[in-house]
């Protein structure tokens, strides 16, 4: 292991992977129950149980949620019923699986994926401290129920950096922020969403979070474009337009124009008074029969029938 | 102002903490001084609602005795966006993915926001 490790270090530079390594084997060897939290770039976290490592995260790797999310398996709607379903919690497994959202063993392949893509990036990257974190409490963050053994998950990010070393192009996953290049007919999914997205401002951590997958996968694909001219890393980041406040000096919003004034109501002086026959409805109709309405009056009156 | 001090903070922020995917700076009453933004983000709109969002969320601290409004965080599914006011004449706009810990950006802008402010007052003591 360590030949491939001195190896790596030498070609990617990395800084303080030793403490990481030191820390880890020690949490193997005491059987250790608790966190472990990197300090760095990306730097992250472990979370061991009897010296095995059940979880892992890191700012540099998606997570199980953002894999799920942002890949477009379960929408954001979706997480948030299942989150309230579950009663707030962070990784509502059970509500997925109940709705339908996803199957327990495609759960369970995530978040092991997941594991092994943070343990990736806070190896890939640089360690500045290791501390260990054994407060008492439940378990924070995504956890598998099989623990993976320090050394072998450290041996296996550290052959996934070997490889991506050994491209033609290496890529490191937060260093490049590469952009379209020579422009290619047939191209996978993979690829095509990775040309939508590489704009020169974003590294393969970026990309990965945006597309939903693995920052290993994408790292990979990044370096293989870039071989192939699909995408090209330019010299210099694209300046930042800064606009000159000497020449367009501050100023408060104009305020919106006055609504126009509201159209005088007419009120006339006198009320209108009605004139009988003014219609000239009645004028067709036959005379009403004299004393006609008195009969009707009485009868009312008197309660009678016809 | 120097232009390339301004560009550099923007910069090195987005590079000190992981996750930062786009910078802005504004003035306070919403005009777009700088954006490191990407493509699809109208940065002039960005800095208008961050404007309206920090006017409202410092109207709400004091409408509820909540002391001196430090930043908003706006949290959505696919990361978030944090507005922090630069002194009482700017604002600065940080834009986030689901992997940035927030904690660890707070704790870098903050000295960022005072450089920021020296860096924008420099040749207008009277206010941006």
């Amino acid at each position: 292991m360590s030949g491939i490790r001195e190896g790596v270090r030498d070609s990617l530079g990395r800084v303080g992977y030793d403490l990481l390594a030191q820390a880890l084997a020690d949490c193997g060897r005491d059987g250790y129950t608790g966190g472990l939290r990197v300090s760095g770039s990306p730097g992250g976290g472990f979370r061991l149980r009897n010296g095995l490592v059940i979880g892992a995260e890191s700012p540099g790797a998606p997570g199980p949620e953002a894999l799920l999310l942002r890949s477009g398996r379960v929408s954001g709607e979706q997480w948030a019923d299942a989150v309230r379903e579950s009663g707030g919690a962070r990784w509502p497994a059970e509500a997925l699986i109940a709705g339908g959202l996803a199957g327990a063993a495609e759960l369970r392949v995530v978040t092991v994926m997941a594991l092994h893509d943070a343990a990736f990036a806070i190896v890939a990257g640089q360690v500045d401290g290791v501390e260990r974190d054994d407060r008492a409490g439940p378990p924070d963050g995504v956890t598998v129920s099989v623990g993976e053994g320090s050394l072998r998950l450290l041996q296996d990010a550290n052959r996934k950096l070997a490889a991506v070393a050994a491209l033609p192009h290496p890529v490191h996953p937060d260093r490049e922020r590469p952009r379209p290049g020579r422009p290619a007919e047939r191209l996978t999914s993979l690829q095509t969403e990775l040309l939508t997205h590489a704009d020169g401002r974003r590294t393969a951590r970026d990309l990965a979070f945006l597309s939903g997958r693995g920052v290993y996968t994408v790292t990979v694909e990044v370096a293989r474009m870039l071989g192939e001219g699909l995408l090209e890393c330019g010299e210099a980041p694209p300046p930042i337009p800064v606009r000159v406040p000497e020449a367009t000096p501050v100023r408060h919003r104009e305020p919106p124009p006055p609504p126009p004034p509201p159209e005088p109501i007419h009120t006339p002086v006198t009320l209108p008074r009605r004139v009988p026959g003014a219609s000239g409805m009645s004028a067709g109709l036959p005379p009403e029969k004299p004393g006609g309405s008195w009969r009707g009056f009485f009868r009312l009156r008197n309660g009678t029938a016809r | 102002m120097d232009h390339e001090a301004l560009t550099l903070e923007m910069r090195s922020l987005r590079e000190q903490v992981t996750g930062i995917t786009d910078t802005a700076v504004a003035a306070c009453d919403g005009l777009l001084i700088a954006a490191d933004t990407a493509n699809s983000i109208d940065p002039e709109g960005l800095a208008a609602l961050a404007a309206a969002g920090l006017g409202l969320a410092r109207r709400t601290a004091q409408a509820t005795a909540r002391g001196t409004l430090r930043q908003t965080v706006t949290y959505g599914s696919h990361g978030c966006a944090a507005f922090y006011a630069v002194g009482d004449t700017a604002l600065m706009v940080v834009l986030g993915d689901e992997g940035m810990d927030v904690d660890r950006l707070h704790q870098a802008t903050q000295p960022a926001l005072d450089r920021i402010g020296s860096i924008l007052m420099a040749k207008q003591p009277e206010g941006v």
